[in-house]
């Protein structure tokens, strides 16, 4: 298959809320589990036979059934996810495991408990500081909850089923590592808007077909000659961003980007989990808890400052665009720090406020303009 | 206007300024004395601060989620609330010195949503209003508009910063958790304020945090009674009170004098309400705090008094068991999880923020309840359908709006005024006439 053909497919998974993948996993009678966020380990719902399915607004034409139920202060993310829930959209779902990832989410979540009423549905506390000291914490979430989906499902999740999931996770993180290594090149063979259809499509598909797609697409993309013509390089960073639309509209002036750290692309995925030491739950754990951290996260500001300055090198980027959710607090400081810091640093900048669904392709267009300018370019 | 002898910033001596007026004004009058009490604790508070400052002594800076115990377990070392400066500026001095600070924070680059308080707590740190921290501690509640300032502030201080995590749920489990932290964040103030952590000087520390939670819970209980006795303004300063002077003997001061007077007005058959008072309402979320003055209009105008808001509820389990190092760190960690306002609310699911509100709305006797939704309390707004829902189902009438606490810009003081007016004419005064007539 051709990388066309492969991005067609993967750009058709993430439009709506179903998709055929989805749709024939579950013609097979198997379950599907809904999470918002990567500190919900997926290792553990793909352990449990289920399909892990990450929450999204896509589809949603409207938020009027969140907003019945949540002020317009709440973010428009949150609101379409939670609509879509309410009007019946993810009744598909087995199940839903939630936390506490930021002060939106958190009341989504007794939105689902309460009206939308999931089959299952677990939550964790997931502690905000990722340091050592909280991590035995976060491993006690992560069993009980194991324990609450053994319960429900009447299942047993072995060690050699997490041990199955950690490999089949891995295969996704090794290929992804591999798409994100072909950006490096001075003429990426792939975009922004198209590596993140990727990397949104590793979430609401199953991993096996997934994997098997990505390793067409990578045989093309390390034949393909790569695309030269663009004015500058750039990382997006930022809170939750599933559009590859907006994307687009960055890219349509001239500024390529060739990494996105953000929630749904590199970020969500990290290095293997190791084989050792400990037992696999343990293993994913550690992942995740110490993976780049979000804005949700404290006492962890230079770990993200310092990620971001090597990725600049690593992928030769002339600048960062940072976008934030209107309203997303934890990004808020995170944007403010992170402005100053770049500027102390001499780094590039530009910051970005957006709503869910709406592309702005106007004044996104104005601004990187104004930025590629500024950038010299 | 000097303080401790010495000329200060403008926005300091404001509220020096204010705080003297006031006590002149008060202190004559035989029923301030709850009044009188806080005002005076805010401006031995101010003194303190500035003593310290002045004699060079550690400051460690903490967030209104974390009440000050731990930190006055050091000898010699100052707590300050982030939020300090904007609270006393607001309640005493001037609310347009908010407005400045707030405005200066979103100059620096920090998104407008942010909250008020926050914002003008960066605002103050930028405009070199806060005396030096030697370190930093802070509760990740009651929101992450608290975090982003306080991510904030360590970024502009540079200072040593550490965050104990308040996790979701408060059973014993999560309990347990805090009180680990509590314990953990020792060596950390130590080694920053170069100071050693005395068990028995914290044994007293919370032996007196005991006797301002007995007073306090006296005072919530004689504030139900019918006539309220006391004005509904005084209820707002509670938080204010637990989180600058918890473990101080300033703060059971303020505590007795807000249960004596209403203890004494009751025995006088006194009402908040000149000429009695007709309606009664829970305030919820949060208070007008650039304008206490709203709450006399209420009285006055409306004959409305609030009996109990969210800022004032001080709920049971508040007393520390100081009979161990551990039983005091746990009995700290339970009422900074179960007891504070806005963590006990704001933290865990929606079920403990409307049923503290059922709960209040039945034992205060309210007509209705007041929603003040303060907008950059997203944990609150992002629950109001819910929060209708059970209002509705209780039978309890809800007024509900948006406005900023700290910021008068947002809504101005009128229209918050015409929408409880509204209200009570349209929804609670036919209400109250039908029930009446149905018995």
């Amino acid at each position: 298959m051709s990388k066309n053909e492969i991005l067609g497919i993967m750009h058709s998974a993430i439009q709506k809320p179903r998709n055929a993948y989805l749709d024939e996993w579950m013609g097979e009678g198997r379950r599907v589990m809904g999470y918002y966020c990567s500190y919900v380990p997926e290792e553990i719902f793909t352990a449990a036979g289920l399909l892990p399915y990450r929450l999204r607004g896509a589809g949603s034409d409207s938020s009027a059934d969140g907003d019945a139920y949540m002020s317009a202060r709440i973010c428009t993310f949150v609101r379409h996810t939670v609509s879509l829930a309410l009007r019946g959209e993810l009744d598909f779902l087995d199940g839903v495991v939630l936390a506490q990832n930021c002060d939106h989410i958190r009341r989504a979540a007794d939105l689902f408990r309460k009206k939308v009423r999931p089959a299952f549905y677990g939550f964790l506390s997931i502690p905000r500081v990722p340091k050592e000291r909280l991590f035995d914490w976060y491993l006690a979430e992560l069993r009980r909850l194991k324990a609450e989906m053994e319960a429900h499902y009447s299942i047993a999740i072995t060690e050699q089923n997490l041990e199955d999931a950690i490999a089949l996770h891995n295969a996704t993180r090794q290929r992804i590592a591999r798409l994100y290594e072909l950006r490096k090149r001075e003429a990426p063979p792939i975009t922004g808007q198209e590596a993140l259809t990727v990397t949104v499509a590793a979430h609401v598909m199953p991993r096996a077909q997934f994997n098997s797609l990505m390793d067409h697409l990578l045989a093309d993309l390390e034949q393909a000659r790569g695309n030269g013509d663009y004015r500058a390089r750039v990382i997006v960073t930022g809170g939750v961003m599933d559009e590859p639309e907006y994307l687009a509209a960055i890219e349509n002036q001239g500024a390529l980007s060739v990494a996105e750290l953000v929630c749904f692309g590199q970020r969500s995925f990290g290095d293997p989990i190791g084989s050792r030491p400990g037992e696999p739950l343990e293993r994913i754990a550690r992942q995740r808890f110490f993976q780049v951290p979000c804005a949700r996260m404290v006492e962890c500001f230079d770990e993200q400052f310092s990620e971001l300055t090597r990725r600049m090198k690593e992928y030769k980027a002339d600048g960062i665009i940072f976008q934030r959710m209107k309203f997303c607090d934890p990004w808020a400081g995170d944007g403010h720090n992170l402005y100053w810091r770049m500027k102390e640093a001499g780094i590039p900048f530009l910051s970005l406020e957006r709503e869910y669904q709406v592309s702005a392709a106007g004044q996104v267009k104005t601004r990187v303009q104004a930025f590629m300018e500024q950038m010299g370019k | 206007m000097s303080i401790l002898g010495k000329e200060r910033k403008a926005d300091w001596e404001v509220v020096y300024e204010g705080v003297n007026g006031l006590m002149d004004l008060y202190s004559e009058d035989p029923d301030s004395k709850g009044m009188n009490a806080i005002l005076k604790g805010f401006r031995s508070y101010v003194d303190d601060l500035f003593g310290a400052a002045d004699e060079g002594r550690p400051i460690v800076w903490h967030n209104c989620g974390c009440t000050p115990e731990l930190i006055k377990g050091l000898e010699g070392v100052q707590s300050m609330p982030i939020e300090v400066l904007t609270v006393l500026q607001d309640l005493v001095g001037d609310a347009q010195y908010t407005v400045a600070l707030i405005d200066e924070a979103e100059a620096h680059g920090l998104a407008s949503e942010v909250c008020s308080i926050d914002k003008a707590a960066v605002g103050s740190v930028l405009s070199g209003l806060y005396p030096e921290p030697t370190c930093m501690l802070y509760h990740n509640t009651p929101c992450d508009s608290q975090i982003a300032a306080i991510k904030t502030m360590r970024a502009l201080t540079g200072k040593p910063m550490r965050m104990m995590d308040v996790p979701y749920l408060y059973g014993d489990r999560e309990v347990e958790y805090l009180a680990r932290q509590m314990a953990e964040s020792i060596p950390f103030l130590e080694e920053h304020t170069g100071r050693r952590f005395n068990w028995d000087r914290f044994r007293q520390v919370c032996e007196e945090s005991n006797r301002t939670a007995e007073y306090l819970r006296d005072w919530n209980d004689l504030r139900r009674h019918v006539p309220c006795p006391q004005v509904s303004k005084i209820v707002a300063l509670s938080t204010a009170l637990l989180v600058a002077f918890s473990g101080d003997p300033e703060g059971t001061a303020v505590a007795r004098a807000f249960r004596d007077e209403a203890r004494e007005r009751i025995e006088r058959s006194e009402s908040a309400v000149e000429g009695g008072e007709i309606y009664r309402a829970v305030w919820y979320q949060d208070p007008v705090w650039w304008d206490l003055q709203f709450y006399d209009w209420m009285e006055a105008e409306l004959k409305l008094v609030i009996p109990m808001d969210l800022f004032g509820y001080y709920a049971p389990e508040a007393l520390i068991d100081t009979s161990t190092p551990e039983s005091m760190l746990r009995g700290l960690a339970r009422k900074s999880l179960r007891v504070l306002p806005m963590s006990r609310q704001f933290k865990g699911p929606i079920d403990n923020f409307i049923d503290d509100y059922l709960k209040m709305c039945d034992e205060y006797g309210a007509d209705f309840g007041i929603f003040a939704g303060h907008v950059a309390c997203k944990h609150g707004l992002g629950g109001i359908g819910l929060f209708r829902e059970a209002s509705r189902e209780a039978g309890v009438p809800l007024l509900y709006f948006e406005f900023d606490m700290f910021d008068p810009r947002v809504t101005p003081v009128e229209t918050i005024q015409a929408e409880i007016a509204n209200f009570i004419e349209v929804v609670v005064k036919p209400g109250k006439e039908l029930s009446g007539a149905a018995r």
